[in-house]
């Protein structure tokens, strides 16, 4: 459950009796969750990361109680704790952003469940139930933009309602609840008509109902009567958590925020302010001496619940919504951030499309909104493509401008690249230590074991092992020496989804990174040439001698699992290509390790017995069994909270070193980046990267010409680029701000040749004078004098678009060219066509030919003749 | 000519030429002095019948045959494209008008999107040309040939952006016959399901003129195309494109997106449609089988019922025959 462990912090033991002393733990406290709760780029090393770590923007403390009221009038306190709830990031999120929530001071939990996410996670003791609600804790406000238990977010009804036989309904000997609440539902005036009542004698029932955004009251009694994005099997999997407090009475978990995008019901968006509800579970206070409600628990602390075994009511988050779990609570008020579709609905103008590099998603999300909403600037959108199709497109003249970390492979037209972010790729992961440990914090990988997930050299299943080579290898990751030496104590069970990594099935200057990555390194190179590995391990003959590096990475195995069963062998898909399953975007990559659901296509489905197989994704890894791996970018591993791997950077055994991503190992390899001249892209050389630097850190650029581009165009991509590097650059939340993941741009420092570079190719752009002398990065010298920038401007280029020719002749004008009226230049051509002109008068001549020829020959061939 | 043709055709049973038996055979000399002397005075004689043609050689009858039937299919194509083609896109454009006024009554047609070619998408109207003809989606030779076509890859007529319009200079009709005629400032009334759009025209536009700037900013304009020739037969062969450009006058609506991002090189300017060749490799077969019935049929029925049975057969399947093999000529034609 830890992103790290905040090492050398003495753990707490009790509550602290004297003020001064409390006072002194909370501070101490307060630095210790700091540090807990580092943001991913802060990971390493320590004390870099310690003074980089920004401050938690939610920390409170408080005293919950659980008091129970004895018969004699007195109050016997049970239970009291001085607990501190810390938050990472409040301000500006986004749907999915997973924030860290950790806390001290808790009572520890116990019998904790595998899976602690919503109705799974029930069946615990004193946990603390952490939930997503509409509204804020305001007492001033009105009461429909208050917090309630009606407004918090679960999602089965069994979280909500109650039905048990009436020995058991503990809430109705809730101290501080409401009388009304306390009462038998024979009782309550507003019972839900789609509700059963049963007989009070019977069974005690207790109704919450959900109120949506939209004013809807769900009574959500069962199935029928929830919210719609409220079920079992949900399209997202449940935020809500039960999360579990370790013995020291620490604990953190990573909560998952919905926005109006993804719930609709909840409702929460840049307009309707939500709040993070905090429930540490003391139990039910008690108003008399009922035995089920006075219970203290049947499991130790620390223990855990395997087999879902029930717990006693009273100290299990079932009843969070009592008002004695309730009053316990830290609401920390959360805001939102525009969703990513503002642009397109406040802003009519025509959109100015960038295209290429998905790195840079996350930072568009947040740059767009500060360009569509100012009249000075344009209307910046930013779409995801591979970045060879958006330098192919810059030179059709299809594109204003491309997002791309390598230099264009050959260009017929001028280019400058301007860098505008430092970022990269990271290998993410969603393990689960065995025995209900929690998640795994760190892992450790090398370029080989790289190589070996990738060129499919693991067989995933016993079948498999009939593939040629593949007989005597390790069936998946976690039972390859290499991998254990590395990360021991993990499962040793074999399984298809921990073969695998999850990939871009596409072409992208991403799969160059990995691939240089790997083929820096001596020992992946030598594995994929052929050379086995030190405990026996060969490569995948698919792959063997396959050159590296390169954009996208091929499917190269076409073994057909031989299957008995009916599915498989009516399905001949070559088995090891259905465990990688590439797929096209990094934002599916990180949703899938966020899901922990493997995108292997393994399983075979048929809707009834008559229909044809298919053959589909697996099911969702189980808490406590989760294992994947896949390619993410840096900021959506940040904004969706991923733990990414450590990368290996020298060195080999107990000697290697290995590097998270981090602002200062990323910092650090940007000395081993250089470009080749003026204009010309940064690229970092894997060779030259120092041991301390992340190797998977990457630049990215906006490309754009530096001739021939028309001036509007070419005066927006110029206040891109000088934007994006100032304002761009300050790291937060907000619109116009730089999210985590990202290296700040700044003007001292390694990135200050970057933002040199960028000014000078912004003024280029804006200029539109060609490239500089000596062209260096440009193939084509004197590219520039073949687009005369009187030619009109939709024809683009000659020598890049031979196609472009129609679009004169048509007169079509360009696409749309803003406000300021292009002065047309150019001169119609027509089109010409001599069948067009001959075919009428060929036909009238035949047919005159024929009419006048046939009667005269006729007549000359049966003249008369003299004797 | 077709009697001739017959007797040509019937195998005669050839003898050598024979003198008439009522020819006297007494030296020609004295006969015609003699005749001319005796003419007034004496009754006329009896008109001597010139000597019958002689019977063609084999040859000659056959390259007689081949022009005669070369010299029908050419003559028929050229009427049928010129003259019959016009009866036809009349009659296509009054079913079009039917169905365009019935879907903007009942407002189902199109505004955007993807249409499927050959459906009725607006009405244009020229006054100063007296013209008035519903534009159909698509501008494929054969889409031409029921009247103006709108190239599919633009917006749709009334909208902002560049419409344009493709009508056939000569052929089916001839819609755009005398468009290049039309002069600055003359009006073009075009109805869509988006309601009634006025254009004026700026300026015809040939090679060498100057391109027209963007249209501004959500405004529209409309080019239409068609091709001209040069020369005493610039009526028949029209071999360059001429465009004429006419900007909206007032606000342009807007479509749903989704419109086709290019058209195949058969939609573009002097196109040709290739795909129509297996279907007129069908319809050429129909033909011969026709002719060979016609052949049989007359062997065992009197020439008049032959006539009667064969001819509208053959016409109806020339018709078809002539309708696809143009659309393997140029668009504009």
């Amino acid at each position: 459950m830890t992103r790290r462990q905040g090492a050398g912090v003495p753990p707490r033991r009790g509550p602290r009796p004297s003020a001064a002393r409390r006072l002194h733990a909370a501070l101490t406290l307060a630095a210790t969750t700091a540090v807990v709760a580092l943001p991913m780029l802060g990971q390493l090393p320590a004390q870099a990361a310690a003074a980089e770590a920004p401050a938690p923007e939610y920390t409170a403390t408080r005293t919950v109680v659980r008091e129970h009221l004895e018969p004699d009038g007195t109050v016997t306190v049970a239970d009291a704790r001085d607990v501190t709830v810390t938050v990472d990031r409040t301000q500006s999120l986004r749907g999915r952003e997973r924030i860290q929530v950790s806390w001290s001071g808790a009572r520890p939990s116990a019998g904790r469940a595998v899976n602690p996410y919503g109705v799974d996670g029930m069946n615990q003791e004193y946990p603390v139930v952490v939930l997503q609600c509409r509204g804020l804790d305001d007492p001033d406000l009105d009461p429909s933009e208050q917090i309630s238990p009606e407004t918090c977010w679960t999602t089965t009804y069994l979280q909500r309602y109650s039905a048990v036989s009436p020995g058991l309904a503990v809430w109705r000997h809730d101290r501080f609840a409401d009388p009304a609440d306390r009462a038998d539902q024979d009782g309550v005036a507003e019972w839900p008509e789609e509700c059963a009542r049963l007989p009070g004698s019977i069974l005690s029932q207790r109704v919450l109902p959900f109120r949506a955004a939209s004013g809807t009251s769900y009574a959500s009694c069962d199935d029928a009567t929830i919210a719609p994005e409220s079920a079992i099997d949900a399209a997202l999997p449940a935020a809500e958590v039960a999360a579990f407090t370790n013995l020291d009475g620490t604990g953190e978990v990573q909560f998952e925020v919905r926005t109006e995008t993804e719930n609709e019901s909840l409702g929460c968006s840049s307009e309707v302010p939500c709040s993070l509800v905090v429930i540490p579970i003391m139990g039910v206070s008690c108003m008399d001496s009922d035995a089920a409600c006075r219970e203290e628990g049947d499991f130790e602390p620390g223990s855990s619940n395997f087999t879902n075994l029930g717990v006693d009511p009273a100290v299990s988050p079932r009843l969070w919504w009592t008002e004695s779990n309730w009053r316990n609570r830290f609401s920390v008020p959360l805001t939102f951030a525009l969703p990513p579709d503002a642009c397109d609905v406040l802003d009519q103008r025509a959109p100015v499309d960038m295209f290429g590099s998905e790195l840079l998603n996350q930072a568009s999300l947040q740059w767009a909104p500060a360009y569509c909403l100012r009249a000075d600037r344009f209307k910046f959108r930013h779409n995801r493509m591979s970045e060879s199709a958006a330098l192919r497109l810059l030179g059709t003249g299809g594109g204003t401008a491309a997002f791309v970390s390598q230099s264009a492979a050959s260009s017929s037209v001028p280019l400058g690249y301007a860098p505008v972010a430092v970022t990269g790729f990271a290998i993410s992961y969603v393990v689960d230590l065995p025995d209900n440990g929690g998640e795994l914090g760190r892992l450790r990988l090398t370029p080989r074991l790289l190589a070996k997930l990738l060129t499919q050299s693991y067989p995933a299943s016993n079948d498999a092992r009939a593939h040629e080579g593949l007989r005597d290898n390790p069936l998946s990751l976690n039972l390859d020496p290499e991998f254990t030496e590395l990360n021991p104590g993990l499962s040793m069970t074999a399984e298809e989804a921990r073969a695998t990594l999850l990939s871009l099935s596409e072409s992208s200057d991403v799969v160059t990174a990995v691939t240089e990555y790997i083929a820096a390194d001596e020992e992946a190179a030598q594995f994929i040439a052929g050379t086995p590995d030190p405990w026996g391990m060969v490569v995948n003959p698919s792959y063997r001698g396959m050159s590296l590096p390169r954009d996208e990475w091929p499917l190269q195995d076409t073994w057909v699992r031989p299957s008995q069963q009916e599915c498989e062998s009516q399905i001949q898909t070559p088995y090891l290509s259905l465990v990688a399953a590439p797929v096209s975007s990094l934002r599916k990559i990180a949703e899938a390790v966020l899901d922990g659901w493997p995108n292997v296509q393994t399983k075979c489905t048929r809707s009834t017995a008559n229909d044809p197989w298919k053959i589909g994704r697996v099911d969702r890894q189980g808490y406590g069994s989760r294992f994947m791996l896949g390619v993410v970018s840096l900021g959506d591993a940040d904004r969706y909270g991923l733990r990414t791997a450590e990368l290996r950077t020298a060195g080999t055994g107990a000697a290697a070193t290995f590097v998270a991503p981090s602002a200062p190992a990323m910092a650090a390899a940007l000395d081993a980046a250089s470009q080749t001249g003026a204009h010309a892209p940064f690229t970092i050389a894997q060779e030259d990267l120092s041991p301390a630097a992340y190797p998977g850190t990457m630049i990215v650029h906006v490309a754009a010409r530096v001739s021939g581009l028309e001036i509007t165009r070419a005066r927006q991509v110029a206040q891109f680029i000088r934007t994006s590097t100032t304002e761009g650059q300050v790291p937060g939340p907000g619109n116009g701000e730089l999210p985590g993941g990202y290296l700040p741009i700044g003007p001292t420092g390694p990135t200050a040749p970057l933002l040199a570079s960028a000014e000078a190719v912004a003024a280029a752009i804006e200029a539109q004078a060609g490239p500089p002398t000596p062209a260096v990065s440009t193939p084509l010298p004197g590219a520039g004098t073949t687009t005369p920038a009187a030619r009109p401007p939709s024809a683009g280029p000659v020598a890049s678009a031979p196609d472009a020719g129609p679009v004169t002749v048509e007169g079509l004008p360009a696409d749309d060219t803003g406000p300021t009226p292009v002065v047309a230049s150019g001169t119609t051509v027509s089109d010409r066509a001599r069948a067009a002109g001959v075919a009428l008068p060929a036909a009238a001549g035949v047919a005159l030919a024929g009419a006048v020829g046939a009667p005269a020959l006729w007549a000359w061939s049966t003249r008369r003749r003299l004797v | 000519m077709s009697t001739q043709l017959a007797t040509t055709l019937v195998p005669v049973a050839p003898g050598p030429p024979e003198p008439s038996p009522s020819v006297d055979p007494s030296p020609p000399a004295a006969t015609r002095a003699g005749r001319r002397r005796q003419r007034r005075p004496d009754a006329p004689p009896p008109v001597q019948p010139r000597p019958p043609r002689p019977p063609a050689p084999d040859w000659a009858a056959v390259t007689v045959a081949a022009l005669t039937v070369l010299a029908l299919l050419a003559g028929w194509f050229g009427l049928q494209v010129v003259a019959f083609g016009g009866l036809s896109e009349v009659r296509a454009q009054q079913v079009l008008h039917a169905d365009l006024r019935e879907q903007l009554a009942a407002q189902t047609a199109p505004t955007g999107g993807v249409v499927d070619p050959g459906v009725p998408v607006a009405l244009l109207s020229i006054p100063t040309l007296g013209l008035q003809q519903v534009v159909v989606e698509g501008t494929s030779s054969g889409d031409l040939m029921s009247g103006p076509g709108h190239r599919r890859d633009t917006v749709l007529p009334g909208q902002a952006g560049v419409s344009i319009v493709y009508g056939r200079a000569v052929a089916y009709g001839a819609p755009f016959r005398a468009v290049p005629d039309l002069r600055e400032g003359d009006g073009i009334t075009v109805t869509t399901a988006q309601g009634e759009f006025v254009y004026r025209v700026d300026r015809v536009r040939r090679e060498g003129d100057p391109l027209p700037p963007a249209p501004a900013d959500g405004g529209g304009r409309l080019t239409l195309v068609t091709a001209e020739g040069v020369g005493a037969l610039a009526a028949i062969s029209p071999t360059t494109t001429v465009y004429v450009d006419a900007t909206l006058v007032g606000d342009a609506a807007t479509g749903p997106a989704g419109r086709p991002a290019a058209v195949p090189e058969s939609e573009k300017a002097f196109g040709r449609d290739g795909s129509v060749l297996p279907v007129l490799a069908l319809r050429l077969q129909a033909l011969l089988l026709a002719v060979c019935g016609a052949v049989v049929l007359r062997r065992r029925l009197p020439a008049r019922a032959t006539w009667v049975i064969a001819a509208p057969v053959l016409v109806a399947l020339t018709w078809l025959v002539t309708d696809a093999a143009v659309q393997l000529l140029p668009n504009l034609l």
